[in-house]
Order: C-alpha cells, then structure tokens, then sequence
C-alpha cells in the first residue's frame, strides 16, 4: 500500500482515479489544483503524486516548481496524467523532475492501477523509467 | 544634336516612372547594383528596418542587411534569396528573418527578382514584408487548437474512463448485454479521440511544429503491434491480415510514434475500404538508404479521377464515399505530411474494384538538418 496524491481539477475524473486507486489498497488524498496540492503534501507526505497540468488557480508545472521536486523530494514520483499530447509543457515537466507521463483520454482503470503500480515497484528498486 | 534629345527626354521620363513605381510599393524595396551594393531603397523598407537612407545607400546588401534563421542564426551568403536569384538567374521568394537595426529580429517574406541585361544579371530588386503579425495569428490559431482539443478530451475522458470502470466491475456487476453496450460507448470515444488526434497532428505539421524524436526502431515489431491493435477491426469483417516479413532485420533510425500513425492510417484505411472476406497485407522491403512498406488491400480501389487528389485535405473519392461514411479526408493528408516531416515518400498502384497498394519509404538515418527536429521525452499511453 502507498500513499497517493491526485491532483485533478475535473471533479469526475478526480473521483474516479481515487476510487481506482483505493480499490488498488493505496491510501489516496486529492486536491483539485497545484496550491491545494502544496499544503496537501506537507500533511500527507506521498510517495506518488497523479498530476494533472491544465489546472485553475494553480497548474501542474507552477506545482512542480514550487515543490521543487528534483531537488528537495527526489524519492517522490510523479505521474503527469494529461490530454495535452506532446506540448511544451509536458517537456517542461520532466525537466521540473516527473516521472512519467500519461495520456487520460487513452488510458483504462486497469492500466492506470498497472502504471502506478510499476511506478511504485521501479522508486522501491531505485530505478528509472 | 536634336536628334538624340528627345531620346533623352524618353529616358529621363522612363526613370521618373521607374523612381516613382519603386517608391510607391508598399513593401519594402532595394536595388541593387550586379556586385549587391544598394543603389536604391525606397521609404517603407526604411521604416521597416530603422535605418536611414544615407547609412544604406553603396552598401553591401548582405552585409548592412542581416538575415538569420529560425535558429536565430546567421544565414550564409549562399543560402541568401539574392545570392541565388544572381546565380540562377530567376525570381526567389523565401520565409527568414532580418535585423533591424536596433537588433530587433523579426519575420520576413521576401522576393528577390535578378535583372537581366544580355543573359547575364546586371543587379537585383529585393521586396520584403514583415510577416510578424501573419505568424502571431498563426501562433494563436495553433494555441487557441491545442487547447480546444484538450478541452474536448476532458469530458471524453471521464466518458471513457468511467465505462471502462463499470466494464471492470468497479460499481458492481454488469450483465453481458450491458458489458457490450458499454464497450460500444468506449469505442465511439476511442474514435472521437483519434479523430482529436489527427485534428492536433494536423495543426502541427501546418504551424511546423511537429517535434520528431529519433531512436533505432524495429520496424516488423512496430507493424506487428499496428496489425494487432488492428486485428479486432479485421476480423469483424473476416478479412485476413498478415505481415510479409523481409529476409534481413529492418532498423532504422525514427520516430516511432510518427511511423506508427503513418502505418496505423494505412492500414485502418485498407480494412475500412476491403469488402468482407477481403485481405490485407503489409509488406517490408529494406533498400541501400532506406525502407519500403508496402499496404495492400482487395479493397474498392481509387478511382483513375481522382488519384491526382488522393493527398488533399478533406478529399474523399465519391465511390468510398457511397460504402463508407465515416472518413474525414484528413488520414492520407496527414499521412504524407508526417512523411515529409520524417523524410519518407509515399505513393500508390490502385485499381478500381480491385484494390490498392500503398507504398512508403523510410530513409534508414531520418534527416537531422531540417530544424524542426526537437528532443522531447515521448508521452504514451500507459497501454502501449
């Protein structure tokens, strides 16, 4: 079991990758933009973090910089879960230290429970995708 | 004496005509002399380009004037419109980018035409446009895409997902008959997201966007992962499909996602347009620089009329579009605009009511020097 953050602004999709994941046996918190994430992760601590980057008030990359994930929280993984095939900003992302990213709208339950669970199986092997 | 006077009244009158014509052109104009020193420049290429005449006038035209290119830098004498337009003889226009001289780099669309006196050039007339905002409109309108298409995921995502959870049994159990219904849901959104797909790829290849990452990529795998993602499509309608392999290993250095639309295109076009129990085959050919696939079907065929314009945006030929509704026009427009990104050609033999056979190269080293290519992790989706 990990502890997973979903970060999702769409209040359906949020509410399924939570469902999702608690039926995996993780323990799930989500939040529903970057600043909500931010306080989130000093409570919770997680050791994987579902981020989506087209959010209001604050997106996924401002999330990512202000987390200072490569730096200061090397061992938590990020999974970027996006429509937004192939733009600059997923770049972005991965330079800011994500893990991995996702497409939403080509990605089943199933697979999703699949890729966080290799996720998390690679961060206890200390390997990288 | 008075017989050459009026001549000399024609030819003053003739550069009048020529001072006012030069002057009077919208765009920005230069002549000049056969060695490119400028000899003329007219008002809006001053403006355009903050310099005064007199700090133009008997200057070396490449040198005062400093073109670069995207990369944002300094283009050489022998790729400049006006070196060419002098050692070809003939008219030039080209997109770049010119100094002002404050430094301020900004887009251009210019045309250079040689004048030729006895066949060879004696000078040269250089028109440009600052195309800023034509790009800036462009820009947006690739935004203002890429953001609607992501837009529209959003609820097809939830659409997708959500079936896909009740499919899983997520919600409890659904009966056979209900499992069917929502798979029926999970393709049409399936489709709709391709279609997504093929609207963004599109607005990239046309705003020159389109970033390629090179690996060495197994092309029989790849085709053989396409054939069966496609192999569901088949055999509703009975139609054999199958994979000609070569007798050698087919490596080349591509992008694998690009070649993967390229092939899952075509082949979902010749399902699509095979009547049932028709068959389908691919076939690789590897050359000396590059590759042949090649797509057959027994499908409806191009009809002669309209082969020319099997290429075009939105173009349908009327005898798929009577059999089959579904198409957009856009899958072969896009095929041979990824083509073109990665190098490839592609043409076809097709004969009405028999069938066609695409085929398509790949060059084993894909070109490095056209500057779109852009280093970027590839994203997909977790079940590839």
């Amino acid at each position: 079991m990990a502890k997973i953050l979903v970060v999702e602004d769409d209040k359906d999709l949020n509410n399924a990758y939570t469902i999702i994941l608690e039926s995996e046996g993780h323990k799930v918190v989500s939040v529903h933009n970057g600043r909500e994430a931010l306080k989130a992760v000093e409570d919770f601590s997680p050791d994987l973090i579902l981020l989506d980057l087209l959010m209001p008030i604050m997106g996924g990359l401002e999330f990512l910089q202000h987390y200072d994930l490569a730096s200061k929280h090397p061992e938590v993984k990020v999974l970027i879960f996006t429509n937004m095939e192939n733009s600059p900003e997923v770049t972005e992302a991965y330079d800011l230290g994500a893990y991995r990213c996702i497409i939403k709208s080509w990605t089943a339950p199933q697979n999703l429970a699949r890729v966080v669970s290799d996720t998390l199986d690679n961060k206890l092997a200390g390997t990288k995708a | 004496m008075s017989t050459i006077e009026p001549d000399i009244e024609t030819i003053e009158e003739q550069h009048s005509l020529a001072e006012a014509l030069f002057t009077s052109i919208g765009d920005g104009a230069i002549a000049t002399d056969e060695f490119g020193k400028i000899t003329r420049i007219n008002p809006p290429a001053l403006e355009i380009l903050g310099f005064s005449e007199r700090e133009m006038l008997g200057n070396w035209f490449p040198k005062k004037i400093v073109a670069v290119s995207e990369q944002d830098v300094a283009m050489s004498l022998i790729d400049r419109p006006i070196t060419k337009a002098f050692l070809t003889g003939k008219t030039i226009s080209e997109k770049m980018y010119y100094r002002k001289k404050n430094g301020q780099r900004f887009p251009v669309a210019v045309t250079v035409s040689p004048i030729m006196l006895h066949g060879r050039p004696v000078g040269a007339i250089e028109t440009f446009r600052d195309i800023t905002l034509e790009y800036e409109i462009d820009r947006m309108k690739s935004d203002f895409i890429s953001l609607a298409s992501h837009q529209l995921r959003t609820p097809l995502s939830a659409i997708k997902t959500y079936s896909h959870m009740l499919i899983d049994g997520y919600m409890g159990d659904v009966t056979p008959a209900q499992k069917k219904s929502l798979r029926t849901i999970v393709s049409a959104a399936n489709r709709m997201n391709e279609l997504i797909s093929t609207l963004l790829n599109i607005t990239r290849i046309e705003s020159g966007n389109v970033s390629i990452l090179l690996k060495p990529t197994n092309l029989e795998r790849l085709i053989e992962e396409v054939i069966k993602e496609h192999s569901l499509a088949a055999a509703d309608k009975n139609i054999a499909i199958g994979l000609q392999k070569a007798k050698q290993p087919c490596i080349v250095s591509t992008d694998n996602l690009i070649v993967k639309e390229i092939l899952s295109n075509l082949i979902s076009n010749a399902i699509k347009y095979t009547p049932d129990e028709g068959t389908v085959s691919v076939q690789v050919r590897p050359r000396r620089y590059d590759i042949v696939i090649s797509v057959s079907d027994t499908g409806l065929g191009i009809p002669k009329y309209s082969q020319d314009s099997i290429f075009t945006k939105f173009f349908r030929a009327h005898n798929v579009v009577k059999q089959e509704t579904s198409g957009t026009g856009l899958g072969l427009y896009l095929v041979k605009g990824l083509l073109d990104e990665l190098g490839g050609r592609i043409w076809f033999d097709s004969t009405e009511g028999k069938g066609t056979t695409f085929f398509v190269t790949l060059p084993k080293k894909s070109p490095t020097s056209s500057g779109q290519q852009a280093k970027k992790p590839s994203q997909t989706p977790a079940s590839a």
